[in-house]
């Protein structure tokens, strides 16, 4: 499902160039969940970001579904996101003009679903905002702006789910929320789901675990599966 | 599709009270644009249908001097054998003075008298005061009809009698308006209308004197044209001119085609100003939307999605916009007839409304400049890279992108187009956009310039002075935007005003202590000498009249430059030179005058004709010290070979000023009237008593009071200069509107800036000082780059365009700049109250 091969990311830091994280092999197969774990700055979000093609890699490629995504142009990146990549983000990066589910039809909408509307409320109340679905994000808690975000990541049924530190910016009982929505996502739908942490014991409860330092992974800290036979 | 439209909806909805701003800016524009298109478009229906009304029949013939026997039998027998040609009036318009009968009023005014026959007019009606119906009865037995300005001037009323030459006319009623009246033109006096052999038997068309005379015809409208023609041809030579009511209805409605094209470039350049404001409300909105954008382009959406969304938006707001302007302008319409005219100059009713096409142009060219304004900053969201949510990124990268260069040259192109058609001619298109480029980069270069001046203040002790100095240039400022938009506002104002004060200043000047301050003209040879024993004794201490001899005559032909000026036509290309001169002879220079190529005459009479030319005449008609000039003097044709060029002193009207000046002996003789300037003292029922003295003494004379027709300039000149301040107020306006909505649009960085340095200890009161610092020296730099640019446009165009004396007008300068201070520093603070008001915890937790 995802295939990493030898991927890089080197950016300018001032005039010098910086590796924020070197050459990398990595395969997670459909349905599994990856816990990506690492102290700060250790290259966890650029990963995800390679992953998800935000971000283009300086070296190797990423394949998504068999598909070489650092081939693809922007908008054909875009497309393929909509399709097939659900993103959740620390900070939600809700779009704070549109409500709650006018936030989670966005994704459908570019795909062209005519079930759109019906999907956004029956999503909305699949996270429990059941009736907040008009309220814009600056009215919502940080919980409940996270829960729309997930809502909205799931929107097109994607078979990838990428979450960045989906509970840091929670309290306790909410992140516990949050992740059980996350990790229910992946045994029901099957959705393959990656996720950045800090925290190891969340991590545990995944079934891989990929731990970065100073952007190389860390073996003894690391469980990762088997490589798909090539 | 649908989702570009549906986000466009909501983005519209959550944006459009920040952003709709800056679509009022379009909205003034357009407003200008829509309103002066559709009054004079109201106002050309009605002229142009009443083409035969304003020149009084199918076919008008005029000449400026008295027929001669042989034009008037030719044109006699031309119109009896055209059956077409079915009713003919003729008329004879002069300029003359009038007074009461009553000798107890000291009053005399010159009037614009029309002699008519009973079968005038042909077309159109004659419209009298007070429901009375004009029949050329009212005209027989030495009646006369009067403007009513004129029974202000005289003092009299209805009954009461006139003189006019030396024959009394009784007033029968007061004139609205006349079929065959020039309009617009510059008037001598009042119109007075009286039966034509009244006017011949009056006495007043003396040899020499100024008089118009008209033949009007009624024809079958089939014909028109090629008796028109005919009639052209067959008098070309002959200084007989020939106009058919179509030929003035074209002439007519292209006049007005090009008033209205050249008027609304004035919306056009509020419009662009509005475009500015725009571009810079794009550069901001995007520059807030980063995030957003990154958000759609994360769950799916491409480049022509976040185009898309953006670009609709500032369509519909664009024609939010257009639609306000139009709004605005039916408000202006309807308004009009309080301050306007309501009929035409033939009395017919205008019908003062917006217009289709008016309306169509307006938005069109609004929402043209909305769209091209944006584009530019727009193609932006092109470059938003999804992974900003993942980090905060620099800066975009500095490799030239070359689309946005390629957007930036379609725009430029665009604007061109927009400005060429709204003009009505692409090359008046390229000059104006030329001109705004020029106008913008050289107050773009001042502003950097003063920027820069102030950049020590960054280092000043005060906190308060370091910050507000740095803000000028912090990264995001709309320091340029506002710059542009006041500065500019505050040039076309200070441009104007000063150009304003020189002109009246040259006014003053003209009737200076001693020089002349009025001027008879229609002095018979045999009058020169009774004329100035009449006003000698009256005018003491005032020294004497100047008596200058003057005759009429025309270029027919420069000799010895192979340039025919033989034909009327010929003469007509060479432009000004085919015009009827004011000819005098004399034997010496004037004390306003030198030469300066070859040599002046003495004193001793010659039967060989030599004339003296004005330099003007050298430069522009390219006659030198050599040639031969031919002249046409009242039907005489004298040939007279050039001698000397003269510089003259215009502005020194004491002893006139003429272009050709002859050597004494070879006019001498010739049937002429003189001119005589002097000064007539100051104290006003004086002047009144002079005038009426002379007009009884010389009937046929005409006075001419340069005092009054100096006032009559001032007047014209301050309209003309309030017009024009009126759209450099509406150009400030527009830029103090982009200034408000520049700070608006900045808010969101100001408060989080501002709750910053709360949080670090600074109170409201210094983060209001800061902020009322700031726009200070935005207001200040404004100031001084408008008035400045401002000044030099006055200069320059009182240097080369009316070459005046030139001085600045420190006063209203320093006025305009500190006005201009206090409304940035006022409206910059006003909407910032928010940013100060707003506490520090709200502002850092809402990130």
């Amino acid at each position: 499902m995802i295939d990493l091969r030898g991927v890089s990311r080197t950016v300018m830091s001032g005039t010098a160039p910086l590796t924020i994280l070197h050459p990398l092999d990595l395969f997670v197969a459909a349905g599994q969940s990856l816990a990506i774990t690492g102290p700060s700055g250790s290259g966890k979000s650029t990963l995800l970001g390679l992953i998800a093609g935000l971000d283009t890699p300086s070296s190797g490629r990423v394949a998504i579904d068999g598909v070489d995504i650092t081939q693809l142009d922007e908008d054909r990146l875009a497309r393929l996101r909509g399709e097939k990549i659900g993103f959740v983000f620390q900070f939600f990066h809700l779009i704070p003009s549109l409500t709650a589910l006018e936030n989670v039809l966005v994704p459908m909408e570019i795909a062209g679903r005519a079930d759109a509307a019906s999907r956004a409320a029956s999503l909305i109340e699949e996270v429990g905002l059941t009736g907040r679905g008009h309220h814009y994000p600056s009215q919502l808690s940080g919980g409940e702006q996270q829960r729309v975000a997930i809502a909205r990541a799931l929107a097109n049924d994607p078979p990838i789910l990428l979450a960045d530190e989906p509970t840091g910016n929670l309290d306790s009982a909410n992140g516990a929320h949050v992740m059980g929505l996350l990790l229910d996502v992946n045994r029901a739908r099957r959705t393959t789901l990656v996720l950045v942490t800090h925290d190891v014991g969340l991590a545990s409860r995944l079934h891989t675990q990929l731990a970065l330092k100073d952007g190389r992974p860390d073996p003894e800290r690391s469980r990762l599966a088997t490589a798909e036979p090539r | 599709m649908r989702f570009v439209l549906r986000m466009a909806l909501r983005e519209t909805r959550a944006a459009w009270k920040r952003l709709l701003f800056f679509f009022a800016c379009l909205a003034l524009g357009v407003a200008a644009i829509v309103t002066l298109r559709s009054v004079i478009e109201s106002v050309r229906l009605v002229m142009t249908g009443e083409a035969r009304t304003l020149i009084g029949g199918d076919i008008l013939i005029t000449t400026g001097r008295p027929w001669a026997e042989s034009d008037r039998a030719a044109l006699d027998a031309r119109l009896a054998a055209e059956p077409a040609a079915r009713t003919r009036t003729d008329a004879i318009e002069t300029a003359t003075m009038a007074r009461p009968s009553d000798e107890r009023k000291p009053v005399a005014r010159m009037v614009e008298i029309r002699g008519v026959e009973a079968s005038f007019p042909l077309y159109g009606e004659v419209r009298l005061r007070n429901g009375q119906r004009y029949s050329h009865a009212l005209l027989d037995q030495h009646g006369v009809l009067v403007r009513p300005e004129l029974l202000t001037v005289l003092d009299v009323a209805v009954g009461d009698s006139l003189i006019i030459g030396r024959t009394p006319f009784v007033i029968r009623g007061v004139l609205d308006s006349e079929p065959g009246r020039r309009s617009g033109g510059f008037s001598l006096g009042p119109r007075v209308l009286v039966d034509r052999q009244a006017l011949v038997d009056a006495g007043l068309l003396g040899y020499g004197s100024r008089a118009n005379y008209q033949v009007m015809l009624r024809v079958d409208e089939a014909k028109v044209a090629a008796l028109g023609k005919a009639l052209t041809d067959a008098f070309k030579d002959r200084f007989i001119n020939v106009r058919t009511f179509r030929s003035t209805e074209n002439d007519l409605g292209e006049d007005l085609a090009r008033a209205e094209n050249y008027l609304s470039l004035v919306g056009l350049v509020i419009l662009v100003l509005g475009g500015i404001g725009v571009s810079s409300v794009t550069r901001v909105f995007v520059e807030q939307k980063l995030k957003s954008i990154a958000i759609l382009k994360c769950v799916g959406a491409g480049t022509r999605h976040v185009l898309g969304i953006y670009m609709t938006e500032i369509v519909a707001l664009g024609l939010a916009g257009s639609l306000m302007g139009v709004a605005l302008a039916a408000g202006l319409v309807a308004a009009l007839p309080a301050f306007v005219p309501t009929t035409g100059p033939t009395g017919a009713p205008i019908d003062y409304r917006l217009t289709r096409s008016a309306m169509a142009q307006g938005v069109l060219v609004g929402m043209l400049v909305a769209v091209l304004f944006a584009l530019v900053p727009l193609l932006r969201v092109r470059l938003v890279r999804p992974s900003l949510l993942l980090r905060e990124e620099s800066g975009g990268s500095r490799r030239i992108d070359w689309v946005r260069v390629f957007a930036v040259a379609i725009v430029g192109v665009a604007l061109v187009a927009v400005a060429g058609w709204q003009a009505g001619s692409l090359r008046v298109g390229l000059v104006v956009c030329g001109g705004f480029l020029a106008i913008t980069l050289v107050l773009l270069a001042a502003a950097w310039l003063l920027v820069w001046l102030v950049k020590p203040l960054r280092r000043a002790k005060s906190f308060v002075v370091r910050h507000a100095a740095l803000n000028l240039d912090r990264p995001g400022n709309q320091t340029r935007t506002v710059l542009l938009a006041v500065g500019l506002g505050c040039f076309f104002i200070v441009g104007v005003r000063a150009i304003e004060t020189n002109l009246l200043d040259s006014l003053n000047i003209t009737v200076g202590a001693d020089s002349p301050d009025m001027f008879l003209i229609d002095v018979q040879q045999d009058q020169a000498a009774p004329l100035a024993a009449f006003l000698t004794p009256r005018i003491a201490p005032a020294p004497p009249p100047m008596l200058l001899p003057v005759l009429r005559a025309r270029v027919t032909a420069v000799k010895g430059k192979q340039i025919s000026l033989e034909k009327l036509a010929d003469v007509r290309e060479r432009g000004s030179l085919a015009r009827e001169y004011t000819i005098t002879y004399r034997p010496a220079l004037q004390r306003n005058e030198r030469v300066v190529a070859g040599r002046f005459w003495d004193a001793t009479p010659s039967a060989t004709p030599e004339v003296s030319i004005e330099e003007g005449l050298q430069d522009r008609f390219k006659i030198q010290v050599g040639d031969t000039v031919r002249f046409d003097v009242l039907g005489l044709p004298i040939e007279a070979k050039v001698t000397s060029v003269r510089a003259v002193n215009w502005r020194d009207a004491r002893a006139g000023g003429f272009m050709f000046v002859f050597r004494p002996g070879s006019l001498d003789k010739a049937p002429h009237g003189f001119i005589a300037p002097f000064r007539a003292p100051e104290d006003v029922a004086a002047r009144a008593r002079l005038q009426r003295d002379l007009v009884a003494a010389f009937p046929n004379v005409s006075v001419i009071d340069l005092r009054e027709f100096l006032d009559t300039g001032r007047a014209l000149i301050r309209s003309l200069t309030l017009g024009v301040t009126i759209v450099g107020g509406l150009v400030l306006f527009t830029g103090v509107l982009i200034l408000t909505g520049a700070v608006a649009m900045t808010r969101f960085r100001r408060t989080r800036e501002s709750a910053i340095l709360k949080t670090l200890g600074a109170s409201t009161r210094v983060v209001g000082k800061l902020l009322l610092l700031e726009y200070g020296m935005l207001g200040a730099i404004a100031g001084v780059v408008g008035a400045g640019g401002g000044l030099v446009l006055s200069w320059a165009i009182s240097r080369w365009a009316i070459a005046l004396a030139w001085r600045a007008p420190w006063l209203d300068v320093l006025a305009a700049v500190a006005l201009t201070i206090v409304l940035v520093s006022g409206v910059g603070l006003a909407a910032s109250v928010d940013v100060l008001r707003r506490k520090p915890l709200a502002t850092l937790r809402a990130e």
